[in-house]
This record gives structure tokens, sequence and C-alpha cells, in this order.
């Protein structure tokens, strides 16, 4: 049995949720039910001459249906493409792909960071948790933006019945500023028994990782690379580890401790 | 009617003509994910070199119009580490190993291919002497003489076949092709890619830290299919035809043109089981056009005097 497959699936919703982002749900994709947050899809988008696959985040999954969610924003030329797809249209796919995280320990608070497209492997990732046995109230998250624009469904995560804290760098919603201000008092609060996930813009987890090394918080993060082949094997998506050499995100990762890989 | 998909070259049979090229299948272990590696015809690993490589520091690689550069900079796990680690878990399919060796001097392969040539699984070797990425690799990739000189030292020491891998970045590829023959290489593989290089208009910077890279996909399709059939004519030795192959079409585009057989590249990455396709395919055509082997097809062109 092929642990990865490639497959053809069809759109079987698309919704804009506006200020260029959307939600797509594809099925079937035989392997949902083997999905593990922080695993992405690699999707070939047809009628837009772009070569490569794009990665994206599995941001939920259905195993009595085998339906996958990803969660997108438009960049680009791939992305710009998605968006304009319709239900009932193709789309190959390759996965699942990738790592996963490490679960935490009972004594310990999941801290988990999203930061604006970020947030779909953190929102499966508490998803799991909840699903694993973790009280949703024990869970902190963190969810921030540039603006308000940028904090995308956040009703969904609303109804998990996290802790959730919110920030825009404008105001425009819930704190003002960077999603590491809340963080570092919540370091500070419970010293010694947060564990952290993070994922979004590089800037925010290089803040992150630093504030994590600093104070000696256990964690992990999920990082992006350009994925020529998301297999690993073009060695294109490689990132230097501070022991040295280099680690391919898209097999070795996207998951790493922090401090593992030079930001 | 049963289809026979088997080739042969240079005395040893594949089960078809359908292999993976180097750099761009590692050393097997990530495909075997997504499918069994008994079914290739053979599987060529990412060019080793006497000590390991970490490459160039990334961005490594580049989007193109129809295909990619790159300039991975022959990372690789090393000889000692290939045969220790790597060659074993190849054990397991049944599928030809061809193992590709890259060096900045002829002494390099030398050394190289004699610690392969006591590796039963290592069933061939590919000499690359094109990879464009590192500067020093290239002398041989270029002369006729040091092609030849390379090819025959490399004979003395490696029992089984051996493969030698032509770059197009050459005036005429047909005299490197002879010059290999004669220095005694069972087999020629091309092409290797093309130089390139893309820019990005805000940084004025190049796309890749090499500044430059290889191209490859489906943009060099009609490149290599004009070298394979120029080669063709100039040498007795099997063609093993290499650049942008996708589709079963673009496998028997090589094949009428003179390759005996052929590998993937590039297309492994946006679609990494192209080879059980492409066999499916490969098939269909046969039957549907009431051929009964793939041999047939190889060298049919029907050129225009
Ligand atoms: C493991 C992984 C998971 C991802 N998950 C999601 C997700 O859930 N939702 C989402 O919206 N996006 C996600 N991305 C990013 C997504 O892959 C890119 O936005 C997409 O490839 C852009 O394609 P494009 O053709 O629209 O843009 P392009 O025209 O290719 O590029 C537009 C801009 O984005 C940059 N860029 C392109 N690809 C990447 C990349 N992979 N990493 C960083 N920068 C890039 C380019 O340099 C350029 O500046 C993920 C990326 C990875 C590697
Ligand atoms: C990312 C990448 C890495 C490669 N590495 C090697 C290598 O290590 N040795 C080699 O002989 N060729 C290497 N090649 C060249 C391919 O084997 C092949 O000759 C070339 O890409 C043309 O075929 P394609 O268009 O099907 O990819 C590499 C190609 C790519 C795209
Ligand atoms: S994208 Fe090819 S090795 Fe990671």
């Amino acid at each position: 049995m092929s642990r990865i497959v490639v497959e053809d699936v069809s759109i079987t919703k698309i919704s804009d949720l506006k200020r260029g982002y959307f939600r797509l749900n594809i099925a079937p994709f035989s392997k949902a039910a083997k999905v593990k947050p922080g695993q992405f899809v690699h999707v070939q988008i047809p009628g837009c001459g772009v070569y490569f696959r794009r990665a994206f985040s599995i941001y939920n999954f259905n195993a009595a249906d085998g339906s996958i969610e990803i969660l997108f924003k438009v960049v680009g030329r791939g992305t710009a493409c998605l968006a304009k797809c319709r239900r009932g249209d193709r789309l190959g796919i390759v996965g699942p792909l990738g790592n996963t995280f490490r679960f935490p320990l009972k004594k310990e608070t999941p801290v988990l960071i999203a930061g604006g497209v970020g947030f779909p492997p953190m929102y499966l990732l508490a998803v799991h948790m909840i699903e694993k046995g973790f009280e949703g109230e024990r869970i902190v998250f963190l969810y921030g933006g540039n603006t308000k624009d940028d904090l995308v469904d956040i009703s969904r995560i609303r109804k998990l019945g996290v802790e959730l804290i919110l920030t825009t760098m404008d105001g425009s919603y819930g704190q003002k500023g960077l999603i590491t201000e809340p963080l570092k008092r919540i370091i500070d609060d419970r010293c010694g028994k947060v564990r952290l996930y993070a994922c979004g813009p590089e800037g925010m987890l290089q803040a992150v990782d630093t504030l994590a090394c600093d104070n000696d918080v256990p964690g992990q993060m999920s990082l992006e690379a350009p994925m020529p082949c998301g297999v690993g094997i073009c060695l294109g998506c490689v990132r230097p580890l501070r022991e040295g050499g280099y680690t391919r995100v898209c097999r070795d990762g996207p998951v790493y401790n922090f401090g593992e890989v030079l930001l | 009617m049963s289809i026979d998909l088997s080739v042969n070259i240079a005395g040893v049979e594949f089960k078809n003509p359908i292999l993976t090229a180097s750099g761009t299948c590692g050393y097997g272990e990530e495909l075997a994910d997504l499918f069994s590696l008994s079914r290739l015809g053979g599987i060529v690993t990412k060019s080793i070199t006497v000590k390991p490589r970490l490459g160039h520091p990334p961005p490594r690689t580049a989007e193109t119009e129809s295909g990619m550069l790159n300039a991975i900079g022959l990372a690789n796990v090393g000889v000692d580490e290939f045969i220790e680690k790597k060659l074993p878990f190849l054990e397991k399919f049944d599928t030809v190993v061809v193992v590709n060796v890259a060096g900045a001097k002829i002494q390099e392969y030398v050394e190289i291919c004699t610690r392969l040539a006591d590796c039963p699984r290592a069933d061939m070797v590919e000499l690359n002497f094109s990879c464009p990425n590192v500067e020093e690799g290239m002398g041989i990739a270029t002369s006729a003489v040091l092609a030849e000189r390379a090819v025959a030292e490399v004979k003395k020491v490696f029992g089984g076949p051996v493969i030698a891998k032509l770059s197009p970045n050459v005036t005429d590829i047909a005299e490197i092709a002879q010059a290999c023959e004669s220095g005694g290489a069972d087999a020629v593989s091309l092409i290797n890619t093309l130089v390139g290089m893309a820019v990005d208009i805000e940084t004025f910077r190049p796309r890749l830290t090499n500044n430059t890279g290889g191209l490859s996909g489906p943009a060099i399709k009609p490149v290599a299919l004009a070298m394979v059939h120029k080669v063709y004519q100039a040498v007795k030795i099997p063609i093993v035809g290499i650049g942008g192959i996708a589709t079963a079409d673009d496998v028997i585009e090589f094949l009428l043109c003179g390759a005996a057989a052929i590998e993937i590249g590039t297309a492994l990455f946006v679609e990494p089981d192209t080879p059980v396709k492409i066999a499916r395919d490969l098939k269909k055509y046969l039957s549907k056009n009431k051929f009964d082997s793939v041999k047939q097809l190889i060298g049919q062109l029907r050129i225009y005097s």
C-alpha cells in the first residue's frame, strides 16, 4: 500500500471568504482518514500555466466521506487561478505529505500561534488535541494578522471552545500589535508549563523561535519553502540546519523543533 | 496478444524502457512511498562523489515556463554512505540499478567506480560528465579527448556496463558521443540540463544563488530529440534518451529517434507516478498500432531526405 497517493479529486465546494481568502473542499481523497495535523497536499492547478504544483496545509478532513479542506490566500498566479475554480472542477493532488506535531504532555498548556495563512494547520492541530482528550479551554490559541481582514474563519475556532486571543497590527480587531506580545505574557505567567506550536509568516516564526529558545520553552513550528516536488526527491526546498547541513522542508519537515532550523 | 515492453542495453535486460533520471529520484527511498520501484525498468541514482557534498545554498531551483532551473550543486551522501546505507535499500526491488557518478577529475570517477565494482547491486554506472553547476566537471563534458580517456579508465576498473551521460552544452554532441564510444562506453545517455538563467526584476538578483542553473522539463524536449537523432546517426552503441519526457507519446518520439530506453526527470516532480502511467499508456499505444514489442519502434523515424 502506498503511503502517499497521486489522485484526481473534485472540488465539492468553494467558499469566498472575501479579501482574497478562499476555502476549498475536495473529494474523494483516499488518504483522508490518515491525515495528521501539519501535513499538506501538493495541488496541481489546471489551466494557468504554472508548471509546479502548489503546497497547501490540510485545514480539515472528514474520514467518513473522504473529503479534505484547504484554506488559501491569493498571492500569485497559481492561487489566483485556484480561486477561479468552480464546484465540480477537477484537481490533481499528491499527499498526504510531510511530518506532524509532537503531542503535548498532560501537564503542559498547549499554546498555538497562528499568523495569517498559517492558521489552517494550527486549527487542525487544535481539533486533533481536543479529539485526543484535551479540554478545549486548556488550549490557548493566538491568531494574528495585519488587519482584521487576515483573521478568517474566526467562528470556527471559537466553536472549539479554546482560549482565543486575537491580534492585529493595526488594531482593527482584537489586541493591537504583534502576536508575540500576548505570547510573552503567557510564557511569563505559566512558566515551565507551556508547549508552543507556531505557523505563520517568516518574521513571526523568527520571533517565536527566539522567544522559545531564550526561555527554554519546548515546541515546534511549521515552515514554508518553495517546493518543486513536495515528496523529497528534488532537494529544492532545503533550509539550513543550526547544526550544519540542510533539511528538506517537504519531507523532513515542515514541522521542526524550535532552534533546529536557521531562520 | 501479450505486449513486450522489455529492452536490452549492453546485455542488461530492462523489463521496460522507463528509467528515472539521476537527481530526480534520490536513492529511491521516497518514490517507494508512492509505487513499487519494481515497476521501473531501472533507477538511476543521484550523482555520487568521492566525499559527501552539501550542495549550493537555497534558492537552488526556479520555476520557468514549461520547466525549471536547478543548481542543486551535486548534493549527495558520498560514495561510502551510498554503498553502506543507500544501495542496500534497492536490493529488494526487481529493477536495474544504475549508479550515477560525478567527479572533478578522471581519478575521482575511477576511485568511485572501483568501489562500485565490488557491489553486486550496482548493475551499471552512468558517468555524469555534464553537471553544469560544478565548474570542474564541465571540462570532461566538453572535451572529446578527456571524455574518451575518462570512459577508458573507468572501463578498466568497473566490470559492468558503463553509460556516458552527455551534456548538451557543447558545439557537437555527436563528436563527444563518438569519443565515448571509442573509449569503450557501452551506451550513452543524453541530455543533461542546458545552462540557463532567471532574474528577479524586483531585487535585480538571479533567482538562483549559483546565478545560473540547468534547464530541464518539457521546455528542453525538442532540443533533446534533435540531439538523440544526431547521436543515433553517429554511434553504434545504444542511446538512453533524456529531456522533458512526461508522457508515453514523448517516450515514443525518443524511441523513434533512436533511443533504446529513456529516463524521466523533472516530470517526476510534477507527477511522481509518471513512470507507472507511461508504462500503461505505452502498452495501449503498441496494442492499438499492432506492435508486440516496444523494440519495434527504436530508430524507426522516417526522415525526409
Ligand atoms: C508546506 C506548505 C504549506 C502551505 N500551506 C498554505 C496554506 O494552507 N494556505 C495558503 O494560502 N498558502 C499555503 N502555503 C503557501 C502556498 O504554497 C503559496 O502561497 C503558493 O505556492 C503560491 O503560489 P502562486 O502561484 O499563487 O504564487 P507565485 O506566483 O508562485 O508566488 C507569489 C509569491 O509567493 C512566494 N511564494 C510562492 N510559493 C511559496 C512558498 N511555498 N513559500 C513561500 N513563499 C512562496 C513567491 O516567492 C512570490 O513572492 C504553503 C506552503 C507550504 C510550503
Ligand atoms: C533537480 C535536478 C537535479 C539533477 N541532478 C542530476 C545529477 O545529480 N546528476 C545527473 O547526471 N543529472 C542530474 N540532473 C539532470 C537530469 O538527470 C536530466 O538529465 C535532466 O533534468 C533532463 O531531463 P528532464 O527534462 O526529464 O528533467 C538533475 C536534474 C534536476 C532537475
Ligand atoms: S520539494 Fe523537492 S525535495 Fe522538497
